[in-house]
């Protein structure tokens, strides 16, 4: 795909401007009614899904070009996709997200990138890693002494790809370190890649360096395959995402599942059972990539055929990515089965949840706006009385554990795993 | 022209650096596309001119230093909250466009039953905040994502619960108003320091000029804050919802009722509506799904309850014999919500709804009694947040043959009009083809009855250039049908006095040239002379149809 290919989408883009707020009907209060973190920091229409069809359609017709506002307000999107949720919930073809992606690989190829940036990719082609300063030598360092198969050398029914986030952080390298103990103790047969493993790319693609994602991803998609592993479990979202939706489109045809459905289905079948009561009151933030982006990848190779004269649909039938077969139900299971933890939901939940910040690279490129996203969720969390903000995903547990809410009170950050090594 | 280094520093200095923009990418994204919501004066393929600057005051101060500066410097203006439609864009060269979306301040008094707004508050928040306390308002059927301030100040504002609640301009009280010349107005009974609960007095009335004929469409100056009627809202304080996205549904008491009225000739279709509107029981009335077209409204139900389902299952979906016989069934038809407040009222509603029914010839459908379906026309239907639905089909539509007025008027040419449409759809292939009929509207533009608002859905393409000019000759053409009829203009018309063909206002002297041939121009030289009171540099206001005096003595 390229930019031109989006000239449709961008011309019959409605303007209804739906894609700044969560679906009407999910709308509860004013204080959390809007999604889209960089419409909301920036206030333009132009960051908006609507904006952005627009800037597209500008460069495409050359009423615009990338000046340096341009170029920021291209790569100040998160990618979180919500504007995609809301827009779907009454347009039937067109997808903000898929342009919102295709607008910023536009400036990369044209070399409009953020200086911060360039440290990233090159950290990516060195090292193997989206983390600047981390090295391809100690990756894999957090697995010392779990007794984990090197599928490198052995055979395992079962691939742990922990991501960078989980590889390098110290706090999140424990976590890891409980689940690989947590799947382990349930009998499940558990390998890593060893010295083979890095990182999934996928932040790249939502970057709009899409080259380096897909270069990154088929060397992975080799050394999956060669591992002869049935099931790929992953604690991070964005890896999820990546194996799940974005790798299958190149060949990866292997089971992926979210550490979190992996739990569920041990705590359904009876092989994880809790000893110990939690008394606590926690809320459960969806991770965009886990929840509305992450449902299956279905295959699709078909053209645009209007009926009724002017109606646009797509011959075969198209697949339709609008969130509502996301992975919402598992980890709100294994939070629910905990002896003694108390589930309060927040406003803005599952498919219209909002974002923490991270996503885009925007924690990276722009902290600052990336900090503000994390801290309206931290308001959020805090609404509702809950103690503790539980998630599943590094990358937002990580922004949510640096930010405060708008009265500066903090709030306490786990990932589902640490509540449930706590209980076991 | 581009704006000198001096001026842009004195907006930035108003409302801060990070709140103002003159990069071309910015003020491209305020350019509205004519072909896509034009709102009653297109379609064309062309987009609105390029403001000098884009401008998000974040207070009443900050639009009055603006508009003081635009008075300075001779810079035109024009403000616009949601960007909904082209009556929000500027149009002209040398102008800022203000983006209001930092003033969205929500106060609901509950004992006063009053909620008091800025513009970006739009209706699904106020709507939210509001029934908290057991209160709603009047959302438009342009729908919940639109500004109730821009819709009760600057148009008609008319929608679904508008039987019930009147429409938006009927429920204003008191404003706070930047007039074009810098000043601030406080009307009503705020200009007398006496809070937001009168529209007229007793301090300043001025709804006739803050609002024009039908609404300025917000042109004149800029309106900062205004205090809305609410009503009492029956239900619990926030609408549950089950289902999936994006076939949610509403999870409502038994209180709430939704039917679909249907009829077998206009006559008693008239005849029932027209006892609704005397039997006063009715929360909400609306004629909403046939916008999809008479062959195809419950195919459209059935994708828009489904969450698997697309617009590619409209041709099977339209085979389905029983679909066709519940399309015959529903072909005249009409929905309404009755929402009882207590038990006995909610039975009272239920009898006298079948009463009207016995005495008109109707029956409700029973296709729309199925629980899931009557639960998705409660949501959609109070909540209006579905209301894009309008760009569903095509993702640009405009409205034609629309008439406001007499209920017995508009029913009697009914099926003319849906022949006029079908043969354009069946010759010609610009616009979708959905069985020719495919009004929609309002049960009454009036609190209480009396005249609906009619539209006929025509959806096209925006980005097929033929599919463009072919909606526009079509709307052409039914001008020609409703001048022989003596039906006045056709909705696709309404606003083609107000901007030009390339997106540009008109000049006054263009104005006086149209004005001075109405047929009752007096209307027009009195705003004449509004207008030069309080914008005597004519920075704004163009949807503000004015006549030189002087030009109509000489006609």
């Amino acid at each position: 795909m390229a930019l031109d290919d989006f000239k449709a989408m961008q011309e019959r883009c409605s303007n209804c401007l739906g894609c700044k707020w969560i679906p009407f009907d999910k709308i509860k209060s004013q204080r959390f009614g809007e999604n889209c973190p960089s419409v909301c920091y920036f206030n333009f229409n132009t960051y908006s899904a609507r904006g952005r069809f627009q800037l597209g359609l500008g460069i495409l017709t050359k009423d615009v070009e990338y000046t340096e506002t341009v170029t920021e307000a291209v790569h100040n999107c998160t990618t979180c996709g919500l504007c995609d949720v809301s827009c779907k919930v009454t347009r039937y073809n067109l997808e903000p997200l898929e342009h919102n992606l295709e607008l910023k690989a536009d400036a990369v190829k044209k070399g409009k990138t953020l200086p911060a940036q360039k440290p990233i990719m090159e950290a990516l082609a060195k090292e193997k890693t989206m983390l600047v300063g981390k090295s391809k030598a100690s990756r894999t360092k957090w697995a010392d002494g779990l007794g984990l198969k090197d599928l490198t050398k052995e055979k395992a029914e079962v691939l742990f790809f922990p991501g960078c986030k989980f590889s390098y952080d110290e706090k999140l390298q424990k976590t890891a370190q409980s689940a690989v103990r947590i799947l382990k103790k349930s009998g499940v047969d558990l390998g890593y890649m060893g010295s083979s493993d890095m990182c999934c790319a996928g932040r790249a693609l939502q970057m709009g360096f899409q080259d380096d994602f897909k270069k990154n991803a088929e060397a992975n998609i080799a050394l999956f395959k060669k591992s002869g592993v049935k099931t790929i479990v992953t604690p991070c979202s964005d890896c999820y995402h990546a194996f799940k939706r974005q790798y299958a489109k190149l060949g990866l045809d292997i089971e992926v599942l979210h550490t979190v459905e992996y739990l569920d289905r041990l705590i359904q079948s009876g092989k994880i059972k809790f000893t110990k009561t939690i008394q606590k009151t926690v809320t459960y933030h969806d991770p965009c990539h886990l929840g509305r982006l992450g449902e299956n990848y279905i295959p699709w190779n078909g053209k645009e055929k209007k009926i009724l004269n002017q109606v646009h649909t797509w011959e075969p039938r198209r697949p339709r990515y609008i969130g509502a077969y996301g992975i919402y139900d598992a980890p709100r299971n294994v939070l629910k089965s905990i002896p003694g933890v108390n589930l309060v939901e927040m406003e803005r939940i599952k498919e219209y949840s909002w974002c923490c910040g991270a996503g885009g690279g925007c924690s990276d490129t722009n902290p600052e706006f990336s900090s503000w996203t994390a801290s309206e969720r931290i308001t959020e969390a805090n609404s509702t009385g809950a103690e503790t903000l539980v998630t599943a995903c590094p990358w937002c547990e990580t922004n949510f554990r640096n930010a405060v809410d708008e009265n500066g009170k903090k709030i306490a950050v786990l990932d589902v795993l640490e509540l449930v090594e706590q209980a076991l | 022209m581009a704006f000198s280094a001096d001026i842009y520093k004195a907006f930035e200095d108003v409302v801060g650096k990070r709140n103002i923009s003159k990069d071309i990418g910015i003020v491209e994204t305020y350019r509205c596309a004519a072909a896509q919501s034009s709102a009653h004066y297109g379609p064309y393929d062309h987009k609105t001119p390029k403001p000098e600057a884009v401008l998000l005051p974040g207070s009443t101060d900050e639009v009055q230093n603006i508009v003081k500066l635009c008075n300075k410097y001779d810079v035109k203006f024009k403000a616009s909250s949601t960007f909904w439609s082209s009556m929000g864009f500027i149009g002209d060269d040398n102008a800022v466009q203000l983006d209001m979306r930092r003033m969205r301040s929500i106060e609901i008094d509950e004992k006063n039953m009053i909620a008091i707004v800025e513009p970006y508050a739009i209706a699904a928040v106020v709507q939210a905040e509001a029934m908290k306390v057991g209160l709603t308002l009047n959302v438009p059927g342009v729908g919940c994502s639109s500004s109730p301030l821009a819709s009760t100040a600057g148009w008609v504002g008319f929608g679904p619960t508008s039987i019930s609640m009147g429409c938006s301009s009927e429920n204003m009280l008191g404003a706070e108003w930047v007039l074009p010349n810098g000043e601030i107005l406080r009307t009503g009974s705020l200009g007398a320091g006496a809070g937001w609960f009168c529209g007229e007095g007793p301090g300043p009335s001025t709804r006739a000029i803050l609002r024009g004929f039908q609404g300025s469409t917000g042109s004149l100056g800029v309106c900062t804050k205004i205090g809305i009627r609410l009503h009492p809202w029956p239900g619990p304080t926030f609408i549950p919802t089950r289902g999936t996205v994006p076939a949610y549904k509403a999870d409502l008491p038994d209180n709430f009722k939704a039917y679909t009225l249907c009829y077998k000739t206009w006559d008693d279709y008239a005849k029932g509506l027209a006892l609704l509107h005397e039997a006063e029981i009715l929360f909400l009335g609306h004629r909403q799904f046939n916008m999809f077209g008479r062959d195809i409204k419950t195919a459209m139900l059935k994708i828009l309850t489904d969450t698997d389902m697309q617009l590619c299952d409209i041709p099977e979906l339209v085979k389905d014999p029983e679909l066709k016989k519940v399309n015959d069934d529903m072909k005249i038809e009409v929905q309404v919500i009755i929402a009882g407040v207590t038990k006995r009222d909610a039975e009272y509603k239920e009898k006298a709804l079948d009463k009207v029914l016995e005495m008109s010839g109707g029956w409700k459908s029973k296709f729309m009694l199925e629980k899931d379906m009557m639960d998705y026309v409660l949501l959609y239907l109070i909540r209006m947040g579905h209301k894009n639905l309008n760009y569903v089909l095509c993702g640009a539509y405009e409205g034609n043959y629309g008439l406001s007025g007499n209920l017995f008027v508009s029913a009697k040419v009914m099926e003319e009009a849906s022949a006029l449409k079908r043969k354009w759809e069946l010759e010609h292939t610009d616009i979708a083809a959905h069985g020719g009929d495919s009004d929609m509207g309002s049960c009454c533009i009036i609190g209480g009855g009396g005249p609906t608002g009619w539209e006929f859905f025509t959806n096209f393409d925006a980005h097929d250039k033929a599919s463009i000019k072919g909606t526009a000759e079509f709307f052409n053409e039914t001008q020609r049908w409703m001048t022989e009829k003596g039906l006045g203009v056709d909705m696709g018309h309404w606003n083609q006095d107000l901007r030009k063909e390339n997106g540009y206002w008109f000049s006054q002297e263009e104005h006086d040239a149209m004005y001075a041939k109405l047929p009752q121009p007096l209307v027009t030289v009195y705003q004449y002379k509004a207008r030069e009171a309080i914008n005597p540099k004519h920075l704004c206001g163009s949807y503000y149809r004015t006549l030189t005096p002087g030009k109509y003595n000489s006609q």
